[in-house]
């Protein structure tokens, strides 16, 4: 083929991200437009309340600090929904996989090896080991008792939380009686602090490195490879001699070891330290969103996760600060997943009101069964 | 006055294809009207037009004298026009009588009233002579029967005019006579019947009229008295194309692919091949004939190893693959060529080079220790793309962007990239025009005639009758008889056995069976 | 284990897994009816949770009956949102299920601070009203097992009742009227209805408004009934454990109603069963419908694909 093809190509790759983006940032602004207005009918004090929402996160070290905390840990989430996503499965585990993997670590590290130099590397290893078991159970539920991936990974998430609070409250050495605490890590066994008096720790690292390594094992690797077609086209991927069966598997393990470092990212880092009930937040679901809005690209969730993670904490200070509660970012948040997950586009309102051509027959639900 | 008449329909689809301009059509009250031309020619589209599936962007409709516009099915189906599509619409679960009623149930107040729903039903089918019982669902029917059901549906809803999409595509011989049968009952009772067809015989035995479309245009209308196969294969090509590929003479000496006792059940539990035997030669193509459902497909799948065997033996080259994954079949030779190689032979939205390394993950060439090399990929996909003239940007490009035809060429391509030992092929020109079947009968046949040994199976006796050297004939998943391909083999003689009319004794198989 | 056995077969433990399974019913009706018309409905929590919240809230300033209605249309309104996004805007119906959720986790929360003045955890310093119960005590009249009768169904939910009706209504209307036969065809193979000039969208879209209504009155159980007042994520996954019953239930509104109760019942037992043995740990009781949820799936798809190996539908 001639030499300019390499551009075209370029060109309309370029032509696709930038309508990506587009549609990204469009979504953004509509959701951010929503809740402006619910803050206006419902602060006393709504351009501050905006005001913090929008400039908060950025205004002190620490707050960024606090941000870009956050952000690393949406990565982390967001990577692996992607993984499952990338395979088309509606694997919805993570969160169970965070407390599985805590819990994991803090057995490691308050055993006898905690206060070593193999407390960080060990704990890491056991919460990896530990969610990728978590994100195996409902894979091969579903591959051979054809047993629906969204409602068993969904109840283990119950059960792991459950899990979580019945050790707090009889098995792991608590602080002090009454309090759903653990005794604090050892030293050793907590990520070192990358600046000091800042939650920036280890944490950033890990999850560069697991932006890194997905996406090397996505597009670099047969297997990534492999999982893709599965997920463009399991009949045509069956066809071809790659058993989906196995990949499917394998991507729900391999998404269930990212939830589980993200567990120990929690508790090993400088925010806790410890282990304690409920410590995640519901910020593991959110990593919906930011495998949606980078179309599961794993290059692109660091970016959302920043975006994403400066709202989520302008949300918290705008919590503190003023009379609106954090949990306004919900409805931002399931704005932006409705927006760009459907076909909206910035004209969206004009093709809403004109009546379609012909009734469509594609089966929307079709694709989980 | 004509009943329908069609002026000067045009229909651009987004993206500039455009698929009617300027179509005129008139049918007659109480004649059989055929409208024939090649795939793309846009006989699909002026149908969804009069059945108001799709809106025409210039020109008329006229029913009755009066000027009509459908912007749904419901419209066109309530002035008395029924269509019936080449895949059927029906609900596998449901009962025959639900299914024709659905949409337009007798009530008696909210309820629905099954009990005149049967007795409608039946009465309708006796009155046409589409015989069918109302009860049972129709997912367990035959194919022939599912037909008529459909048939049946356009009725209940007084359908005056009725429009057939290839309706004999998917029958065997005897059974397009019995379509035949209720279409000339049809016409006898006063309906008026459209029939799409690209089968040129079949069109000149129903039709009283035939309109002939090509490239989206009306190329003229005439009585189907005056004119011959020839003539009218002329006037929807264009050209005067002779549909024919020669062959290498072939010696049979080599024995490529040999089954035994082959046996396989399916998701059902019934047994669809039951103990088949067959033997492929190297150069050799052996035609898999049979009405749809009677074990070919199945045959072919567990061949490619895509589908468990209950008994029997597999080799290849003397080597059994029986046990084998389907990779290992592969990197022995085995080629496979799907029925619906879009649907199952492209993952369309990954790219052309991604698709043409699909089925070669396991070879050192492309992966090493698990890891792609890039270069070596796009390299070969763009070798690959060069030869078989793919018409796209570059390697990188999403299959998805591509037009159908050139979808085609990524399966074919990778398919036949390296010179297979063993070529299984299903129905590989359905849906494709005439054009585009004479390059894949040649692909065929090249990879033939260098020396593959081809499985092929196809519902078009034809093409069967056209590229095999051998055929063998499934009924109820078994081979009922065995023939070498000769020029007094007729496709009647086929349809016999095809339906299980007669059945080859063991004696006169022998010679076909080497 | 005795003490177990008096428990269960006693008529409290039966009036206790009847007010259980009620809003779960409610939720699996409503995943019922979107799962036949082609839809997996994952938003049947949050439609749940929102119902729960509405319901409460308007309570505390209208009559009872209003405050159920509202509960009932905000999860319709839900339901016209989902259908809204996934079939006019051709979103993945799961993702738009999720958004649903989020939506439902975060807003209610941030709904009840704005109606308490700030409080985030529960309603306690609102007002709000309950369902009445129905009386039945008439019942005991009956000889011989007249005061078995009255003890179970007196003092149950007015909405039990319109529960157990709606179970006979949606079965009747599932499989006795032409649009129950629309709304199944839609689900199993829409180009068919659609060829018979049936509104394929509008079946679909009024599914899930009917699922959200469904799941809106669950919520309006709960919390006006089961609990008097909102607490925050009061749902616990009824939502979700409803999506297993509908499959447990062989997707059938009689199969469903036993899925149900079955869950009810293990609801009712993590009642019960804290009272019974202090040493069995709540935390492990609370897991016990979740576990059950996964042992019915599992067992629920390996009998489905022997089913359908028998059907013949591949």
């Amino acid at each position: 083929m001639s030499g300019n093809v390499p551009t075209i190509d370029e060109n309309s790759r370029w032509a696709a991200f930038r309508r990506e983006v587009g549609r990204a940032l469009g979504a953004a602004i509509m959701a951010l437009i929503v809740a402006f207005i619910v803050v206006l009918f419902t602060s006393k004090t709504p351009l501050d309340a905006m005001m913090q929402l929008l400039t908060a996160p950025a205004s002190k070290p620490r707050t960024i600090g606090l941000w870009i905390d956050d952000a690393a840990k949406l990565t982390v989430t967001g990577l692996a929904f992607s993984l499952v996503f990338q395979a088309r499965q509606f694997a919805m585990g993570v969160q169970g996989q965070v407390y599985i993997g805590a819990i994991a670590t803090s057995y490691v590290v308050l055993g006898p090896l905690g206060s070593t130099w193999a407390a960080i590397p060990l704990g890491l290893t056991a919460a990896m080991l530990a969610g990728a078991i978590y994100g195996f159970l409902p894979g091969i539920a579903k591959a051979r008792l054809g047993a629906n991936e969204i409602v068993s990974s969904l109840m283990l998430n119950y059960i792991a939380i459950e899990l979580c609070n019945l050790l707090m409250r009889t098995d792991l050495p608590k602080a002090s009686a009454g309090v759903l605490t653990s005794v604090d890590f050892p030293k050793e066994a907590v990520f070192p602090p990358l600046i000091p008096n800042t939650r920036l720790d280890l944490g950033i690292g890990l999850a560069i490195i697991a932006v890194v390594v997905v996406w090397f094992a996505l597009y670099r690797t047969a297997w990534g490879l492999k999982l893709r077609l599965v997920g463009h086209n399991a009949k045509f991927a069956e066809y071809a001699g790659i058993r989906p069966t196995f990949i499917m598997v394998s991507a729900m393990a391999a998404s269930g070891a990212l939830g589980g470092l993200l567990g120990a990212m929690f508790v090993q880092g400088q925010t806790y330290g410890k282990l304690t009930v409920l410590f995640e937040g519901g910020i593991a679901f959110e990593g919906i969103l930011v495998a949606i809005v980078a179309r599961s690209r794993p290059l692109a969730v660091p970016i959302v996760a920043l975006a994403y993670g400066y709202l989520r904490q302008g949300a918290q200070l705008m919590n503190i600060r003023t009379d609106v509660p954090a949990e306004v970012i919900g409805v931002v948040t399931a704005i932006i997943i409705l927006l760009v997950s459907s076909s909206f586009s910035l004209n969206f309102i004009t093709r809403l009101f004109r009546r379609r051509d012909r009734a469509t027959s594609v089966p929307a639900g079709s694709v989980v069964k | 006055m004509a009943l329908l008449e069609a002026i000067g329909i045009g229909k651009t689809y987004p993206g500039g294809v455009v698929a009617n301009d300027g179509v005129n059509l008139t049918i007659e009250r109480g004649e059989v009207h055929a409208v024939v031309g090649e795939n793309g020619a846009g006989k699909s589209t002026l149908m969804k037009i009069l059945f108001g599936i799709e809106q025409p962007n210039a020109g008329r409709l006229v029913l009755d004298g009066k000027d009509v516009r459908f912007a749904r099915p419901r419209e066109a189906i309530d002035s008395g026009i029924g269509m019936v599509f080449q895949h059927f619409s029906l609900v596998p679960s449901f009962s025959v009588y639900e299914n024709v009623v659905m949409g337009s149930e007798p009530r008696s107040g909210i309820r629905f009233d099954r009990k005149k729903a049967i007795a409608e039903v039946q009465a309708l089918s006796d009155k046409f002579k589409l015989h069918v019982d109302p009860l049972p669902p129709v997912g367990a029917l035959p194919v022939g029967q599912q037909q008529r059901v459909e048939i049946l549906k356009a009725l209940y809803r007084d359908a005056r005019i009725l429009i057939l999409d290839e309706p004999t595509a998917v029958l065997a011989p005897q059974e397009v006579q019995e379509l035949f049968v209720a279409i000339r009952s049809l016409v006898a009772q006063g309906h008026t019947v459209i029939f799409i067809a690209h089968k040129l015989p079949e069109v000149l035995e129903i039709s009283d009229t035939i309109t002939v479309m090509r490239q989206g245009r009306t190329v003229g209308q005439v009585r189907s008295k005056d004119v011959t196969e020839d003539s009218l294969a002329a006037m929807m090509v264009g050209r005067e194309v002779v549909l024919r590929v020669d062959r290498k003479p072939t010696d049979q000496s080599q024995r490529v692919a040999e089954v035994r006792g082959l046996r396989v059940v399916n998701a059902r539990g019934t047994e669809v091949v039951q103990g088949i035997d067959l033997t492929v030669h190297a150069g050799e193509t052996v035609g898999l004939v049979g009405v749809e459902g009677n074990g070919q497909a199945e045959t072919l799948e567990a061949i490619a190893g895509l589908r468990a065997i209950t008994a029997g033996t597999i080799a290849l080259s003397g080597e059994p693959i029986t046990g084998m994954s389907v990779l290992d079949r592969r990197s022995r030779g085995l080629a496979s060529i799907p029925e619906d190689r879009i649907a199952r032979g492209l993952a369309p939205g990954a790219t052309v080079a991604e698709n043409l390394v699909a089925t070669r993950l396991d070879e050192p060439r492309f992966v090493r220790s698990g890891l792609l090399d890039l270069k070596a990929i796009r390299l070969s996909a763009e070798k690959l793309i060069e030869r078989f003239s793919i018409r796209v940007g570059g390697p990188n490009y999403e299959v998805a962007t591509l037009s159908g035809g050139n979808m085609q060429k990524v399966v074919v391509a990778r398919e036949l990239s390296e010179q297979p030992k063993l070529l299984l092929v299903n129905q590989p020109t359905r849906g494709v025009d005439l054009g585009a079947t004479q390059f894949i009968w040649r692909t065929i046949t090249d990879a033939r005639d260098e020396g593959a040994a081809v499985l092929l199976s196809s519902a078009d006796l034809h093409e069967l009758l056209a590229l095999s050297d051998r055929l063998m004939v499934f009924y109820h998943g078994e081979i009922v008889a065995a023939f070498t391909n000769t020029p007094d083999l007729t496709p009647e003689t086929l349809g016999t056995y095809m339906l299980g009319l007669a059945r080859q004794t063991p004696e006169d198989m022998k010679g076909a069976l080497k | 284990m005795t003490e177990l056995l008096i428990t269960i077969i006693s008529t409290g433990f039966f009036a206790t897994v009847i007010r259980t399974t009620t809003p779960l019913l409610l939720a699996t009706l409503g995943g019922l009816i979107a799962d036949l018309s082609g839809a997996l409905n994952v938003a049947l929590e949050g439609m749940m949770l929102i119902g729960c919240l509405t319901a409460v809230i308007v309570s505390v300033y209208a009559p009872w009956y209003v405050a159920v209605l509202s509960g009932v249309g905000a999860g319709a309104l839900l339901g016209l949102l989902m259908a809204f996004f996934a079939y006019r805007l051709k979103a993945d119906i799961i993702l738009v299920g999720f958004a649903i959720n989020i939506l439902a986790a975060g807003g209610t929360v941030f709904a009840l601070a704005l109606a308490t003045g700030g409080d985030k955890g529960t309603s306690i310093n609102l007002q709000s009203q309950a369902i009445p119960p129905v009386d039945l005590t008439f019942l005991s009249g009956i000889p011989i097992i007249g005061p078995t009768l009255s003890a179970m169904l007196t003092g149950q939910s007015v909405v039990t009742w319109i529960a157990a009706f709606l179970v006979f209504a949606i079965w009747y209307f599932l499989y006795r009227t032409p649009w129950g036969l629309w709304l199944r065809g839609v689900g199993e193979y829409p180009a068919a209805p659609e060829a018979a000039g049936i509104p394929v969208t509008k079946v679909r879209t009024w599914s899930l408004v009917v699922s959200g209504a469904l799941a809106g009155l669950g919520g309006a159980q709960l919390a006006m009934f089961n609990y008097v007042g909102f607490t925050r994520d009061m749902t616990g996954g009824r939502g979700f454990i409803a999506l297993g019953a509908v499959l447990l239930g062989a997707r059938h509104p009689v199969g469903a109603t036993i899925a149900a109760l079955l869950f009810g019942a293990f609801d009712a037992f993590a009642i019960v069963l804290p009272g019974l043995y202090n040493w069995m740990p709540s935390e492990l009781i609370r897991m016990i419908p979740f576990i059950v949820t996964i042992v019915a799936l599992i067992s629920f798809s390996v009998r489905a694909q022997r089913a359908l190996a028998l059907r013949g539908v591949q």
